[in-house]
């Protein structure tokens, strides 16, 4: 009996330590803020297991009896608390009081069983060695249970999933025990009846997790979500598959980055090295800091100045080792500034001349988004252009979308400027087009910074030339009262959706 | 008491469940400038103080409307700068007055204005002086931002407001036939703005039948044009289309081009031309000043407000014509001039509330409601991302009689109209009382005058303008259409006549 006694003590402080994983894992990636979340749910967890141990004093008799109920009610509670929790979080307003309130109850549970345990055994062996194996066995299963779940049981079984096999894994514990502990109980075959209830119950829910789970994400990213935040502005979702690390935000593809270099330098290059000795950079949106990134290869430049909306956005991609790595610290660098503020306001507000001005913005997917590519817009852009200057604006794709792409090249020419349109192919976005905008003759560089992947001198007059399938369409401007662009962009993406 | 530990868990996850579940909010707010109380004084021949100072200007402007707002612009762009406007309120701006708060400015009556065409050439200068109009070009962050109207009929959402789904082919052929006798009416060119300038004698007769009446004779029967017109009438006038003249009613869709730009807007509505008058005449007005007599002379007249009397050699009157019989001694008695009564409201929202899958537009307007709808105060914020914003609600209480609604306005309180608005939202935006923090409602007894039958042509109107040499009646009251366009022409003209009688 030893062995299989000490395998249950496992078992349940596996269980123990996976929900407290499920409760402050969930909580991070719902409310944000992981270190936080983490501590507190922690803390609260084993201050909750303190309790518990200190109740079990009260418990006189029927030990193994309350022992078994004690498991099933944690399988329970344990088992379905992620659940729980998600439809917390959708459903009302008070997730964190129902957070805390789970995992108080799940720690007075845990926190009763091994103080229950050592007392139904401690007849059977010497108190030195119900210390001794208990405790082994204890922090053995915890161990265990630290390293399955992120390796094997997040990634595999999601958190709903997990948490709902862990109470089967616990009323499991209660069913053997009531084999385990024959000789201490009474009404057996009750207890036996009640444990497959739960099992079954558990068991079920796993079966339909997927209902519960049903947030659109398991469709939309095939990958591993490695980060996820709701930020004052928009959901922010970063997967991971091998060495492949995508960005999505308000589920839309912002950048892979296997390819996202040949985005970045077709965005920054073919404009900035025609501006001659260019000093001063906007970036206007780009909150990555990719095309940063591209800028910063230019020793000439003397600041870089970066519009993003989201703090959050360029605080992550300032902090996040695996994202500075990507974009080699680059807003980081003393000679770039963050403003979060909306763009176009700060245009307005803002009199300082540049000489590169980079516009990066998502899609034309709303009006919102749609003012942002106006004729009132790009005029109150083109008043910070200095002489020599150009500016580029991210155009969506000329193949899928080419009424949109020409009428963001035609919103620019209205107001006033001269444009250069150019495109260029992109494995995860597909072909993929700029406008170079200004008020003077482009004429394209002869040289590059070194170490360059993509563009090239030699290269480049090719990304100027569009063949038939993505040639100039005769389109409206989008201003303000019209949103032309909008309804053009929905209705080019309807017709390949289709 | 002693609580049993079952009783206890059972309360407190009771409570639990109660903390966590969303609770109605709580909505503030209550009635904002109402000014029928200093009507009222007039009305019931209050005791003024008598004067106890004089002071002397060559122009009085009394009233500090969009009308006497822009005689005092007139004035100071000819460079003549002795005079002064009074106003009752302490915030001028009359019908384009406007409210602020952390979020965004919003209007509290009149919230646009319609292109101007060639003939309406004062508000085109004025544009022009605001920087609207630029080399031809009207400014791109003035015009009304794209999607504009929507209607919400059948349980769905369409763009504009005249009805155009779920028509049947009668309804089709109706809305046409319509348009094409608009058209005709707009070629004929006596359908103008400024009205005066095209108001011809030979349509005279249109102004002697309701609006619906002349629809009825038309042969128009269909539900939803019916709908349609009433709406615009309601919309422009405050009155039911059978209480229109017809010659207003058609008027109103005759007299513009039809316009692919849109209406030139602000945040604020037309506080913003409002807000630019007074940068420019500001330093002129006297505000909380309430006119409680004038006595016109040979050689000029006397204004009384507060214990001042204003001693003028013109005054140019650009209050509202009704209160002219309080102000005057042995003013004729007037039957032309009816007022609509109105209620605005401006509802601050803390977030957008669900919209049944629509984005956000400037004006919204519900089928068969008796309100007019609401317009999004940020709507022309050049910002992309807006999570809290102010809708201006409006409610002309046109079914019925004006006197008894000005009774309701003055009977009912706060919360009577606080729920009828949410009610009318709630038909559409379902959490709306969940994204609401605060209502103000503004009560209008006398919001416009109305262009009731005959009143295009009325005599009374017409003597309105040769009433004394030496006081000229200036605010849109002369045309009997409430509009921006009118009040600034009569504003200007006065303006102008008074310039060429004090220089010769």
């Amino acid at each position: 009996m030893g062995i299989l006694l000490f395998i249950s003590v496992l078992l349940v402080a596996a269980c123990g330590l996976i929900y407290e994983l499920v409760a402050g894992t969930l909580a991070s990636y719902l409310v944000g803020d992981s270190v936080f979340q983490f501590s507190t749910v922690i803390g609260t967890y084993l201050f909750a297991m303190g309790v518990g141990s200190a109740l079990s004093r009260y418990i006189h008799r029927g030990l193994a009896h309350r022992f078994v109920w004690i498991e099933l009610l944690l399988g329970v509670v344990g088992g379905f608390s992620s659940a729980l929790l998600m439809l917390a979080f959708a459903f009302t307003q008070g997730f964190e009081l129902i957070l805390y309130a789970l995992v108080i109850v799940m720690g007075i549970l845990v926190g009763l069983e091994i103080p229950l345990l050592m007392r139904i055994v401690k007849d059977r062996y010497h108190f030195r060695d119900v210390i001794a194996h208990v405790l082994t066995f204890d922090y053995l299963g915890a161990l265990g249970a630290s390293l399955l779940f992120p390796i094997l049981l997040v990634p595999r079984l999601g958190l709903v999933r997990s948490a709902m096999l862990f109470g089967m894994i616990n009323a499991g514990v209660a069913l053997w025990s009531t084999f385990l502990f024959a000789g201490q109980l009474t009404r057996t075959r009750g207890l036996r009846l009640a444990c497959l209830v739960v099992l079954c119950g558990l068991g079920a829910g796993i079966a339909e997790a997927r209902y519960i789970t049903s947030t659109a994400e398991d469709n939309i990213y095939a990958d591993e979500i490695i980060f996820a935040c709701d930020t004052r502005y928009q959901h922010l979702v970063l997967t991971r598959f091998k060495d492949d690390l995508r960005l999505f935000l308000n589920s839309h593809l912002q950048f892979s980055s296997r390819d996202e270099y040949r985005y970045h330098e077709a965005l920054v290059h073919p404009g900035l090295a025609a501006v001659p000795a260019p000093r001063h950079v906007l970036i206007l949106g780009g909150g990555d800091g990719l095309a940063a990134r591209e800028i910063l290869k230019y020793p000439q430049v003397e600041t870089i100045t970066l519009v993003d909306l989201d703090p959050d956005m360029t605080k992550l991609f300032s902090s996040h080792p695996m994202l500075t790595k990507l974009n080699d610290k680059s807003l980081l660098s003393p000679r770039l500034k963050v403003i979060n503020a909306d763009a176009f306001p700060w245009v307005d507000s803002n009199t300082d001349s540049f000489d590169f001005i980079v516009i990066d913005f998502p899609d034309p997917t709303n009006y919102s988004l749609g003012k942002l590519y106006t004729v009132a817009f790009y005029r109150a852009v083109a008043r910070h252009l200095s002489a020599q200057g150009f500016i580029v604006v991210q155009s969506t794709s000329p193949m899928f979308a080419r009424d949109s792409f020409w009428c963001i090249a035609q919103t620019l020419k209205q107001a006033g400027l001269q444009t250069y349109p150019y495109h260029v192919y992109v494995p995860s976005f597909g072909e993929w087009g700029f406008i170079l905008a200004g008020t003077h003759q482009y004429i394209r560089p002869a040289v590059f910074p070194s170490g360059l992947r993509f563009v090239s001198a030699a290269g480049l007059t090719s990304l100027f030339q569009f063949p038939p399938d993505m040639s100039p369409l005769s389109m409206p401007p989008n201003e303000l009262n019209s949103q032309v662009l909008v309804r053009t962009y929905e209705n080019d993406w309807k017709d390949i959706s289709h | 008491m002693k609580l049993g530990r079952r009783r206890f868990l059972g309360l407190s996850s009771a409570a639990l469940v109660g903390l966590s579940l969303k609770s109605e909010k709580k909505i503030a707010g209550g009635f904002v400038n109402d000014s029928f109380q200093m009507g009222h004084l007039l009305r019931d021949r209050a005791a003024f103080p008598p004067a106890r100072r004089v002071e002397k200007f060559p122009v009085v402007i009394a009233g500090g409307g969009i009308a006497g707002l822009s005689a005092a612009w007139r004035l100071r762009k000819r460079g003549f700068t002795d005079f002064v406007l009074l106003e009752m309120n302490e915030q001028p701006g009359g019908n384009a007055r406007w409210g602020e708060n952390e979020v965004t400015a919003y209007p509290w009556a009149a919230h646009y204005v319609p292109v101007p065409g060639p003939k309406a050439a004062y508000v085109r200068e004025l544009f022009e002086d605001l920087g609207v109009l630029k080399n031809g070009q009207w400014e791109e962050r003035y015009l009304a931002f794209s999607p504009q109207e929507r209607l919400f009929l059948y349980g769905r959402w369409q763009e504009g407001i005249e009805p155009a789904v779920g028509l049947t082919p009668k309804d089709r052929e109706q809305f046409q036939r319509l348009e094409d006798l608009f058209a005709g009416f707009r070629k004929s060119g006596s359908f103008t703005i400024p009205l005066e300038l095209g108001r011809s004698s030979k349509d005279e007769a249109l102004d002697r039948i309701s609006f619906a009446e002349w629809l009825r004779r038309q042969g128009f029967d269909s539900r939803l044009l019916l709908w349609y017109m009433n709406y615009a009438c309601r919309d422009d006038y405050g009155a039911l289309a059978a209480d229109t003249s017809a010659w207003a009613g058609i008027h109103y869709f005759s007299s513009r081009e039809a316009e692919e730009k849109g209406p030139l807007t602000w945040p604020e509505g037309n506080g913003w031309i409002t807000r630019r008058l007074l940068e420019r005449v500001g330093q002129n007005i006297r505000t909380g000043q309430m006119v409680h007599r004038i006595k016109p002379s040979r050689s000029g007249a006397s204004v009384f407000a507060g214990d001042t009397e204003f001693q003028a050699e013109f005054v140019i009157f650009a209050a509202p014509t009704f209160l002219a019989p309080y102000l005057f001694e042995k003013f004729p008695e007037l039957h032309d001039f009816v007022y609509s009564p109105w209620l605005t409201a401006n509802l601050a929202l803390d977030r957008y509330p669900d919209s049944r899958g629509a984005e956000p537009s400037w004006d919204t307007v519900f089928l068969d409601s008796p309100t007019l709808g609401y317009v999004d105060a940020t709507h022309q914020s050049l910002r992309t991302y807006l999570d809290r914003t102010v809708w201006t609600f409006y409610w002309a209480l046109a079914e019925g009689a004006p006197t008894q609604n000005r009774q309701l306005l003055l009977d009912k309180d706060w919360l009577y109209w606080k729920e009828a608005i949410l009610h009318d939202l709630e038909r559409v935006h379902r959490n709306i009382r969940q994204c609401v923090s605060r209502i103000d409602v503004m009560r209008m007894g006398h919001a416009m005058v109305r262009p009731a039958i005959g009143s295009v042509f009325s005599d009374e109107r017409r003597h309105l303008s040769r009433f004394h040499e030496r006081v000229l009646f200036a605010n849109s009251d002369l045309s009997g259409i409430s509009i921006f366009e009118e009040a600034q022409y009569h504003g200007v003209e006065a303006a102008q006549k008074v310039l060429a009688k004090l220089l010769g």
